[in-house]
């Protein structure tokens, strides 16, 4: 019998208590690791393509004013500027289920499908869009979800906008990080609401990266001191501002996360402790038979490692197994598209696992330094 | 008769040392629970205790948020005379129409910029809504370009003091004054005069009209009458309620909290079961020696069970204890209602730490059940033998 | 005999598996106890004694045969009657005294009687009695590790009596005490033989111990060896 077999019969000799253990650690790591994910899926801004030649323009006031229609031409007209569409929230509501969990947006189809580049979608899709002024073209994800297809018509109540509109699906786009919203005419809602004019924002592609921050100085100054100021900033800025309206929510998920881990710690040490304490017996005898403290030190720390390795593999291999192979969507009802277990996230798991390898290995490996051979062979536990 | 509870609790205490990581894990749990829980219930307490309830908000038909909802002046002035609109003493209606524009600004710690609700509202609005109370400094003096500000989103934004000036549409506006909002709703706004928030931010139209009514009968027909009036695409709700539906934000509070504490107590059943069949384990004798004294396997079961209880329970009343101190902490998010940043307060609920309390005890039943089993099966001779 | 028996033993026997291994711990046994003996039960380690006992205390079941207790066929009540039983009929005695370590003598002592329809009242009588009747009143408010083992083992004694049964059986009642400790104990239990008119069946291995009863018999590998009555 070697020493590895000798420190694995041990830690199995309690199955009970060992399973306890590994499942403990588990479940704390898998939830941890669950808490880092979501906490980067919401701070970092999924970018397609595209992204990075991109700007986004809205109202200097807030995102919920709008903006003059005539700004368009003199967007368009900025050198460096490729193209330009009105990008309007929608805020619709299908007719009797209330919330509806995508969004919608009114663009411009010849200008969108230039700067939209990263959407893959059937070839004759936005032509069939220009041509169809009731057309909306629809992410795969929501299209699945309500079992729309191209050809399928519905009608949706704007809870910004007076009145109902109709809308057919043209096509149906896939290959975006967010494949789960809806874009349909701008000149449609036009129409409807009665006051043509109004845009949300601006939604711009420039040439080249080179252009980019000139494209964006001109416009902020060129509206500048008008009734309609601007603000432009690189697609990316724009998507960290929007996050950065959900205010402290890095501080409390890093705040529970803290509270997890140390959970964890505590109640696997203890668990852990008490299984090792259990040992006391077979320590002091090894110790009787002349095996040094530093030895038995070992015997304990393997065995807190083992339980904290196995524990990690089930939780964090279980995490990332779940997120990488399943539905994400699915799962959470629309919330995330994505939920990426980086190697940075496993490795935090496998450092507080470890770490906790060692903290449960702590009071054993004290008290059986201090045991005198006759207490340990006293212990009746 | 069944086993005395004092035994069950001298058990619990009298093992304290291998039991405080788990009560301590029950506790950090609850804790958890319970102020994610908080969250939500200070979001809806803040929303519930908004309006009065002699006013009925009238706001564009299906939008859900003043911000997005538009009243012409037309049809502000075919409602301004109803006669279930009550009088002030010089007979003019007690009716106000309020322009409601988000503005994006600074945070104060830069951490970025949020949408505030801004209100341009009249003095009959004012009057309105006396829940509201000056702090600091004075009202706003209308034309001289000036705001006052909700005390409690004076520590969350810059400039925001009295005397401070801030930037948006174009224009500076200096802040005269802080306000109170009775821990409502109007806690997270900014107000300014009507008609020069229509002017700085280029609006035809009002946003929402606020009535008082002159009976809650007239309320009824009041909003009865707008629902019916085709001309008026507009409808009325009693200003509490209209306030109290607009919960949406605590709605995915209440789900993380209610998911984190699952996954959370996962962890916690398993150290209670681990407890527990410590506790088992070394009481095996004893529980032989009760069976021989006559006592029955329900009896032992129940006994343990109760130890559980017990023991999760302790947890559960210090998990509620740890969170109190941060009962009534303000903090802020982002309304999904009105897509601008929202103030509230964590606010534990006695229901609140009951329901904590209860979900630890949940806890400890769940993780000592199987202990509890092996020790009623244990067979006598077997138990009397232990060591 | 001419006395009444309060124990009828016919043709029992317990044979158990161990393993793959039938082991059988009592062969085909035959006894009368009397009312008020006091029989002490001796043989080695395996002899079977304790399995006799735990089965006249119904605590075990035999594979075979029957054992009728003041006319009661204990061999043919389940599990919930012969609880009840024994909390009313028979007093028993371990080895490791196993008091509840956190309850009080007083409260070790009033565990039987909580499955009785008494008051709390006449439970606390019972109580102060039983705990006078073993000279230990004065320790009635004492956690078992604040008394010496002679002193626990008498508080159990007085948990045995509570109920007033007939029968008191103890398995290596002085095992774990000092000679003078085993020396009060098994003068109390010939007491209560004596006094009260008990029935006292005594397990041991220590002669001297057996010395203290009116009649002793060996058990060796399942089987009894010889009758020594006095």
């Amino acid at each position: 019998m070697t020493a590895a077999g000798f420190i694995v019969k041990n830690a199995l000799r309690n199955k009970r208590r060992a399973l306890l253990s590994v499942s403990s650690v588990a479940a704390s790591l898998f939830l941890l690791v669950t808490l880092q994910v979501a906490l980067r899926e919401l701070t970092l801004p999924q970018e397609g393509a595209g992204a990075a030649l991109r700007v986004a323009a809205r109202s200097k006031i807030s995102i919920a004013n709008f903006l003059p229609a005539r700004q368009r031409p003199i967007i368009e007209n900025i050198p460096g500027v490729e193209a330009v569409t009105p990008f309007t929230w929608f805020g619709g509501e299908y007719k009797n289920e209330g919330a509806m969990s995508f969004a919608q947006f009114a663009i411009e189809p010849k200008a969108m499908r230039k700067v939209f580049v990263e959407a893959r979608m059937h070839a004759d899709a936005w032509d069939a869009l220009e041509k169809e002024k009731k057309g909306c073209i629809l992410g795969k994800i929501t299209a699945d979800k309500y079992h729309l297809q191209v050809g399928d018509r519905f009608t949706l109540v704007s809870t910004i906008f007076p009145g109902e509109l109709e809308f057919k699906v043209v096509g149906i786009y896939s290959g975006t990080p967010d494949d789960r919203n809806m874009f349909f005419r701008h000149d449609y809602l036009d129409d409807s609401i009665g006051y043509p004019g109004l845009v949300g924002m601006w939604w711009l592609k420039v040439k080249s990266a080179a252009d980019m921050p000139r494209v964006i100085d001109t416009i902020n100054k060129d509206f500048a001191n008008t009734s309609a100021e601007v603000r432009a900033e690189s697609e990316r800025a724009f998507q960290l501002g929007f996050i950065s309206m959900w205010g402290n929510i890095k501080v409390l998920i890093a705040s529970i996360s803290t509270v997890v881990v140390f959970t964890l710690v505590l109640v696997s040490a203890s668990t852990m402790s008490m299984a090792i304490r259990e040992r006391f017996r077979e320590l002091a005898i090894l110790k009787a038979l002349g095996f040094r403290r530093r030895e038995l030190f070992a015997f304990i720390l393997a065995e807190s490692f083992g339980l904290a390795a196995a524990g990690a593999l089930l939780g964090i291999g279980g995490a990332y197994c779940l997120y990488t192979y399943g539905d994400i969507s699915k799962m959470t009802h629309g919330i995330f598209v994505s939920f990426e277990v980086t190697p940075r996230i496993i490795g935090a798991g496998a450092l507080v696992a470890a770490g906790l390898g060692i903290i449960a290995a702590i009071a054993p490996s004290i008290a059986v330094a201090k045991m005198s051979v006759v207490n340990g062979l006293k212990t009746l536990d | 008769m069944a086993l005395p509870l004092t035994y069950n609790f001298r058990n619990v205490f009298v093992r304290w040392r291998a039991t405080v990581a788990t009560v301590l894990g029950v506790a950090l749990v609850v804790a958890v629970y319970v102020l994610v829980q908080a969250l939500a219930v200070g979001l809806e307490k803040s929303a519930s205790n908004t309006g009065d309830p002699r006013n009925v908000m009238i706001v564009r038909k299906g939008s859900t948020a003043e911000s997005s909802s538009q009243v012409s002046r037309v049809q502000f002035q075919t409602i301004e005379f109803l006669p279930q609109i009550a009088r002030d003493e010089k007979g003019r209606p007690l009716v106000s129409a309020d322009v409601v524009v988000l503005i994006s600004l600074p945070r104060r710690d830069s951490n970025g910029e949020a949408n505030v609700t801004m209100r341009g509202i009249t003095p009959i609005g004012m009057k309105l809504r006396p829940q509201v109370k000056l702090v600091a400094g004075s009202w706003f003096t209308p034309g001289k370009r000036q705001v006052v500000v909700s005390a409690k989103m004076a520590e969350r934004f810059a400039n925001f003091q009295p005397g401070d000036k801030f930037k948006t549409g174009g224009h500076e506006l200096t802040v005269a004054g802080q306000f109170d909002g009775g821990n409502s709703a109007f806690d997270s706004e900014v107000w300014m005069d009507a008609d020069e928030a229509r002017a700085l931010f280029d609006r035809e139209n009002y946003s929402s009209v606020l009535a008082r009514v002159t009976s809650p009968a007239a309320a009824r027909d009041l909003m009865q009458r707008i629902d019916s009036d085709r001309r008026l695409p507009l409808h009325g709700d009693l200003e509490v309620k209209y306030y109290s539906e607009q919960t949406a934000t605590a709605m995915p509070i209440k789900i993380l909290g209610n998911f984190l504490a699952t996954a959370m107590s996962i962890g916690a059943i398993f150290a209670a079961m681990n407890t527990m069949y410590a506790s088992v384990g070394s009481r095996t004798r004893e529980i032989g020696t009760l069976r021989v004294l006559g006592f029955r396997r329900r009896t032992i079961l129940a006994s343990f069970i109760i130890e559980g209880a017990i023991l999760a329970a302790i947890g559960g009343v210090l998990g509620c204890l740890l969170s109190l101190p941060l009962d009534g902490y303000s903090t802020g998010t982002m309304n999904f209602n009105t897509f601008s940043e929202v103030v509230f307060q964590f606010r534990i609920t006695p229901w609140l730490a009951t329901k904590g309390i209860i979900f630890a005890i949940v806890v400890g039943v769940v993780g000592s059940l199987l202990p509890a089993i092996r020790a009623a099966r244990l067979p006598v001779i077997v138990a009397l033998k232990a060591v | 005999m001419a006395a009444d028996n309060i124990v009828t033993i016919r043709n029992l026997s317990k044979i158990y598996a161990q393993g793959e291994i039938q082991v059988t711990a009592l062969n085909n046994i035959s006894l009368d106890i009397a009312v008020a003996e006091f029989l002490a039960l001796m043989g080695p380690s395996g002899s079977g004694k304790s399995t006799l006992l735990h089965i006249i205390a119904g605590i075990d079941r035999p594979t075979s045969g029957g054992c009728r207790v003041q006319n009661v066929d204990v061999t043919k009540l389940n599990e919930s009657e012969l609880a009840d039983w024994r909390n009313q009929n028979v007093g028993f005695i371990f080895q490791t005294f196993n008091l509840i370590p956190v309850l009080t003598a007083a409260e070790n002592v009033e565990l039987p009687l909580l499955l009785t329809q008494l008051s709390r009242a006449q439970r606390h009588k019972q109580v102060e009695t039983a705990l006078e009747l073993v000279g230990l009143a004065d320790r009635a408010k004492h956690l078992p590790r604040q008394l010496s083992g002679g002193q626990e083992q008498r508080v159990a004694i007085a948990r045995a009596l509570v109920t007033d049964p007939q029968l008191i059986v103890a398995d290596e009642p002085t095992g774990n005490l000092d000679s003078h400790s085993a020396q009060e104990v098994l003068g109390v239990l010939q007491a209560l033989r004596r006094d009260a008119g008990k029935t006292v069946i005594l397990v041991t291995h220590d002669p001297k111990a057996a010395a203290f009863g009116t009649r002793t018999i060996h058990l060796e590998k399942g089987e009894l060896l010889n009758d020594n009555s006095v």
